[in-house]
């Protein structure tokens, strides 16, 4: 007989009214992981140390259960490929996240492969930059990680700090990614807030610049004024200063 | 509790409905993998609209899941996989056709048709239908069927259910569903033969 074809996301959308989500394990930078969704997106991304424990915490802080999936749709497949390093689209699930949490997460999906930013950059950038630790906080909650890369996010002295699978496996992943944390602590112990070059002042931590440092035609600067003074504009990528 | 299936059976429903005994939740998806095209296909028949279909589709299996839910062990293991799921079908396509607006004309198999019972001689007429290389014409013919003799029809020539699974799915007697089939068949194979005339 001739049967139709079913829509990819059909099993998913069963799983949704069923109240179910599912899981697989997939290879990361970091090993093996779990990677939890339903229907609309990605909810959950953690080490694939013991499924057990993993349906437990899921159960806890999800609220429904979560049951090995039978086979891939395209939720699970984008989300192994951006895994493997692969540029792809994600479908992500914050329904579970605060308001504030999605907005900080979703900024700190616009941090690229390469680059790092301040938490207090984030805050600026949110509006609220008196609101570091609560934008720590939020990061630390991400049920995403590696999806959603808030291992980006350092502290204000160019070291990693926390992660939800520790700050050694953070500094890993950004050095992984060319983040170079000798250059960013040369141009710390110097003092330096701004690095100049090509008529633009970045952020230390904007791409390779922090490598170029001492090289002719790139300077440190300590202040906006400074930079002014050499007569340079704030590179559009990582906007060193409020707008 | 445990439930204990048998160590060597050739039928997946068999063993499917064992694995949902033991536990549901995990082996749900195989549920709905092996069924969902088949479930969308007839449900589609049915109704003769896709979109529609695939929701109807969908609340087949989510009608089945909270079933399931509620039954124990002993129950779950029991079932007849196929039947149960065509009934659920069934009864919500059934509900679906009653919402929507009536049909204007129907088709089905009057006894007082000459070139129907024409039909009755020569090859068998299930060969006219399973072999039907012209599957859209299949479609709109099945699309005419009444309400009365649709699900037999598509159940058995077009989902391969047997008589026993169908009288099942459609709680009726078999020799009612056999009847009802083979009223489809005939006005099935009379639209068939029009159609190419």
């Amino acid at each position: 007989m001739r049967e139709r074809d079913v829509p990819s996301d059909f099993t998913a959308r069963v799983f949704a009214r069923c109240g179910l989500d599912r899981y697989c394990v997939a290879p990361s930078a970091i090993g093996d992981v779990f990677v939890a969704w339903r229907a609309d997106g990605v909810t959950a991304v953690r080490p694939a140390a013991d499924a057990d424990a993993f349906e437990i915490w899921y159960g806890e802080r999800f609220g429904c259960r979560a049951v090995r999936a039978v086979e891939d749709d395209p939720i699970s497949e984008a989300a192994r490929a951006k895994l493997r390093g692969e540029d792809v689209d994600v479908p992500i699930d914050l329904s579970m996240c605060s308001p504030f949490e999605r907005r900080v997460l979703e900024k700190a999906a616009e941090i690229g492969r390469g680059h790092a930013r301040p938490y207090g950059w984030v805050a600026r950038e949110l509006g609220a930059p008196g609101a570091m630790r609560a934008v720590g906080n939020a990061l630390g909650h991400n049920p995403v990680p590696l999806l959603i890369p808030c291992h980006r996010v350092i502290r204000g002295d160019y070291t990693p700090g926390g992660y939800v699978f520790g700050g050694e496996v953070k500094r890993d992943l950004l050095e992984d990614e060319g983040v170079d944390f000798a250059a960013l602590e040369r141009v710390a112990r110097e003092g330096y807030r701004f690095v100049g070059e090509d008529g633009y002042f970045c952020l230390p931590t904007c791409g390779v610049i922090a490598r170029n440092f001492g090289k002719p035609g790139v300077i440190g600067l300590h202040s906006v004024q400074e930079a002014h003074e050499h007569g340079l504009v704030p590179c559009e990528t990582c906007r060193p200063v409020a707008a | 509790m445990a439930v204990a299936c048998p160590a060597a059976v050739p039928d997946p429903d068999v063993l499917l409905a064992c694995a949902l005994a033991r536990d549901l939740d995990r082996s749900f998806e195989r549920l709905v993998i092996a069924y969902r095209s088949r479930i969308v296909t007839f449900v589609a028949r049915m109704l003769h609209d896709d979109a529609r279909a695939e929701d109807v589709a969908q609340d087949v299996f989510v009608r089945a899941y909270r079933a399931l839910q509620t039954y124990t062990c002993e129950r779950r293991e029991a079932l007849r996989l196929r039947a149960w799921l065509y009934q659920i079908a069934r009864n919500l396509t059934y509900n679906a056709i009653r919402d929507a607006a009536p049909a204007a004309e129907t088709l089905d198999y009057d006894d007082g048709n000459p070139r129907a019972a024409l039909l009755d001689e020569g090859q068998g007429p299930e060969s006219v239908v399973l072999h039907a290389e012209q599957w859209a014409s299949v479609d709109d013919a099945v699309k005419r069927l009444s309400a009365a003799v649709r699900p037999a029809f598509v159940m058995r020539y077009l989902d391969d259910l047997s008589y026993d699974e169908i009288a099942e799915s459609l709680d009726q007697p078999v020799g009612t569903v056999k009847a009802s089939a083979h009223r489809g068949l005939l006005a099935v194979r009379a639209y068939l033969e029009n159609a190419d005339a």
